[in-house]
């Protein structure tokens, strides 16, 4: 008797038709009908055989054609048995910080050397992402990355617009001295294009469209998905845009994201140990994607980088993310800004004019 | 004054190091982490850690590279190899007097049985303890390996010590790994050669890398039979096709013995290689004591890196002998208020 053992890290993600199967080792995706999804969850625990038998002769061959591709892609492999020691994988997430990322919006009258700072930088911090809407001198630049020469910060994200002394050597110099800096993106750009420095390592994405501010976030697309054992199991628990994340917007008030309203105060008086007790600003943490409507039947979900501060009906923070144009049920991605039933939420973020 | 956890690691590519510092600091657990940079900034002898401060220790790591030059008066390629073969004595002198001046109980492993480990002796402690292992034989002579291949049809040999990376004139590296030899290869073999250690070459369904953390066994299995390139040796990376890494429990008599191979080695934690044949018989390979854990943690998702802080804290509390509780953050009531924000 023939067995198909799938691998543990080859997670299914069952939609309102079609299911996912992220391989979450590999970092890749594989969407599949939810009848093959069927098969596959009968196959745990049958043999191929038993399969066939169930699903009738007449589907032998889809069935054979099913293990194959899960043989030739490795995602499983053929055993006279299905091995109870391949256990499962414990699907728990946790992180040795409070904030994990942290978005600044930059301001140059802002001082980002005070004890609020300090606070945030003593967290382990996985991520940050600094948003310039405005051009940006090289020394200032090159002061601001300073700060964080003695952090245990991991990645720095630069977001600035196109300037001609920010050329691709300078870029380079720069990062090369501040190697936090894993990728930038330089909108206002005369041209787009994928540029290259530090020896090929650090991506600079030139982007001809204007980032003037955060209503242009919160695009849900394909390319942004991302497979992999940190987001999927956060996302099972937690909420994958807001949880342990914090940002810091152009005017220095701390928010859960730039693009959100409420915030937990002033970075010169506030303690990031207050924002941390502060319920409220815990409050999307376990927003989960399975509690989320209509995202709950899709099932890119856990792959999804989701967006709570523009959701289709602002005052139901369940609703589905309102720049996201994909419909689990017909399973068509659709452009979102023009859809009718957006055009209120539209209207109630003021974001027309940005979208036109 | 209270006592510490002493962990002995290097400042560069140490990231299981730092994951493990992480989450004692996340956790509010103090530590004290000393490099093997830092001895280049110590004064006098007493400015090592003392006995009486140092409650338990983890020993990861010596030193990245010496923060250190020296010149010849006259060049030459073979005194350049033996001076730097001396500071890494002399700086292993300095090193292990903690091994002595720190009481052996302290350390998580056993750090004189660690530093003379011998792969023969643990073979046979494990064959002793009824854990299956591959034959194994240390031979001279080619008339040998050619009796030896009537009983298996192929062998491996891999060393006795621990492999070692080899660079020539442009720096070009070189890497050892296990190698095969069968029929075809043994044109190869020279008549008479250096003692070498030869096993029985085990067709594997899989590899199993299991750490051993305080009496429980995190095992992962490697499939990497599909991959010709890695068929003897995993660490023949494939960056196109990597191996499947998977969780994988253990049978809980094969666990048994393994904890007591580890108990017998004073060893509280260390990755242990096994292998299992297509007949899914298991067979024990080596320890590797002060292996490093990320490789199996990050794959199966175990966290034994925040486990890692878990066991040096409550070593800790054990030495005091205080049974307070330790503060957990995690379990703290997750906050959900959205009836009163909204």
């Amino acid at each position: 008797m023939e067995y198909l053992n799938i691998y543990a890290n080859c997670q299914l993600v069952k939609g309102a038709n079609m299911s996912l199967l992220c391989d979450l080792q590999m970092r890749r995706f594989y969407h599949l009908p939810n009848d093959t999804a069927e098969v596959l969850l009968f196959l745990q625990q049958y043999s191929i055989d038993e399969c066939i038998a169930h699903y009738g002769e007449d589907n032998r061959e889809a069935i054979a054609g099913y293990v194959d591709f899960f043989v030739s892609r490795e995602l499983g492999f053929i055993d006279d048995r299905i091995l109870p020691e391949l256990t499962a994988m414990e699907l728990t997430w946790d992180r040795f910080a409070d904030i994990t990322n942290v978005v600044i919006e930059y301001q140059e009258t802002i001082d980002y050397t005070g004890s609020f700072f300090r606070e945030l930088l003593d967290q382990h911090l996985e991520g940050l992402e600094i948003r310039f809407y405005q051009p940006v001198a090289l020394p200032e630049l090159r002061e601001l990355l300073a700060l964080f020469s003695d952090s245990t910060l991991r990645h720095i994200k630069l977001v600035l617009p196109y300037e001609k002394s920010l050329n691709i050597a300078a870029l380079d110099e720069l990062v090369k001295k501040h190697q936090r800096v894993k990728s930038l993106l330089v909108h206002s750009s005369p041209e787009e294009k994928l540029e290259k420095i530090f020896s090929n390592s650090v991506p600079v994405y030139y982007f001809t469209g204007k980032i003037n501010s955060c209503m242009a976030c919160g695009e849900i697309r394909a390319h942004h998905f991302t497979v992999n054992t940190e987001l999927f199991t956060e996302s099972l628990r937690f909420n994958s845009c807001l949880n342990r994340k914090l940002s810091i917007d152009q005017q220095g008030y701390i928010k859960n994201c730039p693009s959100m309203r409420e915030n937990y105060g002033h970075v010169a008086d506030t303690s990031l140990q207050a924002v941390l007790d502060n319920k409220t600003f815990n409050r999307y943490n376990h927003i989960r994607k399975d509690d989320i409507a209509v995202c709950k039947d899709c099932e890119f979900r856990h792959v999804c980088t989701d967006c709570r501060a523009y959701i289709e009906n602002p005052q139901d923070i369940y609703s589905k993310p309102l720049k996201c144009g994909y419909n689990p049920y017909t399973n068509n991605w659709e452009e979102w800004a023009q859809h009718p039933m957006k055009q209120a939420a539209i209207e109630w973020y003021g974001m027309a004019e940005i979208i036109k | 004054m209270s006592k510490k956890i002493l962990i002995l690691s290097q400042s560069y590519l140490e990231s299981t190091t730092d994951q493990v510092c992480q989450w004692m600091d996340y956790l509010k657990i103090p530590y004290l982490r000393l490099n093997g940079e830092d001895f280049f900034r110590f004064q006098q002898l007493s400015d090592l850690p003392d006995n009486t401060e140092t409650a338990v220790v983890w020993y990861r790591r010596k030193i990245a590279h010496f923060p250190a030059e020296f010149s010849l008066k006259q060049p030459d390629f073979n005194s350049q190899y033996t001076m730097k073969r001396f500071l890494v004595d002399e700086f292993n002198g300095l090193h292990s007097f903690l091994f002595h001046s720190i009481d052996a109980q302290k350390w998580l492993n056993d750090p004189l049985s660690e530093k003379n480990l011998n792969k023969l002796q643990v073979l046979q402690l494990a064959r002793r303890l009824n854990i299956l292992t591959p034959f194994t034989e240390v031979v001279t002579t080619k008339t040998k390996i050619m009796a030896l291949l009537e009983q298996y049809p192929a062998l491996i040999v891999k060393p006795l010590s621990e492999c070692i990376l080899l660079e020539d004139t442009e720096r070009r590296a070189y890497k050892m790994l296990t190698s095969t030899i069968d029929q075809k290869s043994l044109g190869a073999v020279p008549e008479t050669f250096f003692p070498s250690l030869v096993q029985e070459r085990i067709v594997k369904k899989f590899e199993i890398r299991t750490f051993y953390l305080d009496g429980v066994c995190y095992s992962m299995a490697i499939f990497s039979q599909n991959n010709r390139k890695t068929t003897d040796d995993f660490r023949n990376y494939d960056n196109h096709r990597p191996n499947r890494t998977v969780p994988y429990k253990l049978p809980a008599d094969l666990e048994h013995k393994l904890d007591q191979l580890m108990k017998i080695l004073r060893f509280r934690t260390g990755s242990i290689d096994l292998m299992v044949d297509m007949q899914g018989n298991y067979h024990f390979l080596e320890i590797n004591p002060e292996g490093q854990f990320g490789m199996v943690s990050h794959p199966c998702n175990y966290y034994l890196e925040k486990k890692f802080a878990r066991l040096l804290h409550q070593s800790v509390l054990h030495e005091k002998e205080i049974h307070q509780q330790p503060e957990n953050k995690e379990n703290a009531a997750p906050a959900t208020v959205f009836s009163e924000a909204e």
